[in-house]
């Protein structure tokens, strides 16, 4: 368990150095099982720091995010550091971005938070409609919910995030400073779930896609808030000329989805936002998982657990399947 | 304008009594509902709180062709889509059926659009009061209420066994008549009435906005508006699942000879919104976006139509992925101090 008050201390003495400009966390959210990511830029905010099974979202996703306006003539740009908190999922983001040359690793500082699961709010709202609980906290095999004066004890499975029971990292893989001690590894990724999407038939496939590109509104919130889409222009925004239209209708759709899928291939660190924050529920990741252990099975490569690798697409090996060359 | 009712388990049959109109209604597909064409009267549900997708969809769709011109051709000869179908919207919520009425003011306005307006016109709105508003539910702040008949032609109410009708407008003695509804009498309208009284209560959310339209341009600068930009993803699902937002981009899309003038939705919360053609973007971060979207709504919608574009439907706050909850950022500039008025 991390201990609050010294979480928040430790925040304050981070962004009060004369080096960091901005500390990214968690703080409550307004109703429910809500948190939001929090930006601080003063000390005087840090006590709004929080570190609980609410914790979902990927503070990663937000340095990248950021955008900055241009600086002014005869004013120098502001380079001083980015300090971060991330779960073990979330730090994935950095090493691939690191991987990747998005920024120099000594403009972050990452705060590291071994992280035992987290909630998927669809669950808790279906088992505790619009309660807000008084706390969340996780006690060796059971969640403990205290709501209403009342203590409910759950399985993890039944409110924590399906990407928590198959945890292979729940320690931060990059960390300058870890907050709590490490947590010991409990899950195992078989791929059961793409094992099982695959048994379909050709057309079933299709006749699935279809239905669930077909929800998609174009909001983008997927692709907004995926740590690895981080381009200055994404595709699908780009006007002159324009590759991909605005309409929705199952071919647009389908084309921004697979073309998702295919710049995510083998960058894709599995933190799982893209398909917790659809608002039409589409199951984004069934694409990028299989994407995941195609590479993995043919290149015997994981992105996001290594700070020196190469990016896949950047690396070349003799040994290298070419099934695909006909 | 009358009493009716019909046992709940009629349901279905109502729904295909209603041959002369094209009905549309909340249809599940997992958890998302949306409001679309009645097909098996038996996918129907109205157990939702809500739709996830607002029924606006249905005046203004997400993408539609406004009309169809060959290339290469001299002269254009465009084929205007047929709008004409009788429509019926069955279970909308009060909240959504005021949004249209907010949102008339706009495709009425300096221009008047047919597209829209057909449909508004051709439409039967037959509403489904609310007996448990949700957690984010505030619509009696907006003017509304889990009962209310603003813009409705008949209001339905969920008695346990049946539901009781109350027809508003010819048009809804005109479906209670095609759907052969029995007559309802007091007991019944004294039960919608406790019922109606009883789900105000249960609203638990509200928001004071007297002041507010008048304040906001003064808060044109402050960085108030960074606590939330700063975790803003930018995406499209704020304004995209509101029922009164109604911002859109029109296209030409070409294919060989064949080609449309297309409209969709689009958003305030998108970089691309405002890029000029020279690539400079006078809205160039969150920060600006953020403003916009709720300086829009609460103050520029107001000065010009007398009206906030807000219906507090809540689904903002519901399906904010980092939980920026638009009556908070209101009750927050409430307190901020704002700064001589500056106009947008």
């Amino acid at each position: 368990m991390v201990d609050l008050k010294e979480l928040q201390d430790k925040a304050k003495e981070v962004i009060s150095r004369d080096d960091v400009r901005r500390l990214i966390g968690w703080q409550r959210g307004t109703y429910g099982f809500e948190s939001a990511p929090i930006v601080v830029t003063d000390a005087s905010d840090a006590d709004k720091l929080i570190f609980d099974p609410t914790c979902v979202q990927n503070p990663a996703s937000f340095i990248t995010l950021e955008e900055k306006r241009p600086v002014p003539r005869g004013q120098e740009p502001d380079t001083r550091k980015v300090a971060v908190m991330v779960k073990g999922c979330d730090s994935r983001a950095i090493v691939q971005q690191l991987v990747e040359k998005a920024y120099p690793r000594e403009n972050v500082i990452v705060m590291g938070m071994p992280c035992r699961g987290v909630i998927d709010r669809r669950k808790a709202a279906a088992l505790f409609g619009d309660v807000t609980p008084d706390e969340v906290k996780l006690d060796g095999d059971k969640v403990v919910v205290s709501l209403n004066s009342e203590t409910k004890e759950l399985a993890r499975g039944d409110i924590l995030a399906d990407k928590c029971m198959r945890c292979r990292y729940p320690n931060p893989l990059v960390s300058d400073e870890l907050m709590t001690e490490e947590v010991e590894k409990w899950g195992a990724d078989e791929f059961a779930d793409v094992d099982e999407f695959e048994k379909m038939s050709p057309a079933d496939k299709w006749k699935f896609w279809e239905e669930q590109f077909s929800k998609c509104i174009r909001c983008y919130s997927c692709r907004n808030v995926c740590p690895m889409c981080y381009c200055v222009e994404c595709v699908v925004a780009k006007l002159k000329p324009q590759w991909t239209r605005r309409s929705t209708d199952i071919s647009e759709n389908a084309a921004y989805h697979v073309q998702r899928a295919w710049h995510l291939s083998g960058r894709c660190i599995e933190c799982m936002e893209c398909q917790r924050v659809c608002p039409v529920d589409i199951p984004i990741m069934t694409l990028n998982r299989k994407m995941t252990r195609d590479v993995k099975e043919m290149f015997d490569y994981e992105p996001g657990v290594d700070v020196e690798a190469e990016p896949l697409l950047a690396c070349y090996n003799p040994q290298d399947p070419e099934d695909y060359i006909m | 304008m009358g009493d009716y009712k019909f046992a709940k388990d009629k349901l279905a049959e109502v729904l295909s009594s209603l041959g002369d109109y094209q009905v549309f209604a909340p249809t599940p597909a997992g958890d998302v509902v949306r409001f679309l064409e009645v097909k098996d009267p038996a996918a129907v549900t109205l157990e939702s709180a809500n739709s996830t997708v607002p029924p606006k969809e249905l005046m203004f769709p997400e993408t539609e062709t406004l009309f169809k011109y060959r290339l290469g051709d001299t002269g254009l000869d465009p084929s205007v889509p047929d709008a004409s179908a009788r429509r019926l919207v069955f279970g909308i919520r009060p909240c959504d059926a005021m949004a249209y009425t907010i949102v008339d003011n706009l495709f009425s306005w300096d221009f008047t659009d047919p597209y829209y307006l057909n449909r508004r016109e051709n439409t039967t709105l037959v509403g489904f009061a609310c007996g448990d508003p949700c957690a984010n539910c505030f619509c009696p702040s907006m003017g509304g209420a889990p009962a209310s008949e603003k813009g409705l032609d008949a209001l339905m109410f969920d008695l346990g066994d049946t539901f009781y009708v109350k027809t508003l407008t010819d048009k809804g003695d005109a479906f209670a008549k095609a759907a052969g509804l029995d007559a309802a009498g007091d007991a019944e309208s004294k039960a919608a009435e406790k019922q109606a009284e009883e789900a105000l209560g249960k609203v638990k959310r509200s928001i004071d906005t007297a002041g507010i339209p008048e304040k906001l341009p003064s808060l044109y600068d402050h960085p108030f508006w960074e606590q939330f930009s700063d975790r803003c993803l930018s995406c499209g699902i704020c304004t995209f699942l509101c029922p009164t937002c109604h911002c859109f981009d029109i296209q030409d899309e070409a294919e060989a000879f064949n080609a449309r003038r297309a409209r969709m939705w689009d958003t305030c919360m998108f970089a691309e919104y405002t890029v000029h053609t020279s690539g400079h973007n006078p809205r160039p971060t969150r920060k600006e976006r953020t403003r916009n979207r709720i300086s829009h709504k609460y103050s520029y919608f107001p000065e010009k139509f007398d009206v906030i574009a807000c219906v507090g439907c809540g689904r903002c706050i519901n399906n904010c992925p980092v939980n920026i909850d638009l009556l908070d950022i209101l009750e927050k500039s409430k307190q901020a101090e704002g700064k001589e008025a500056k106009t947008a």
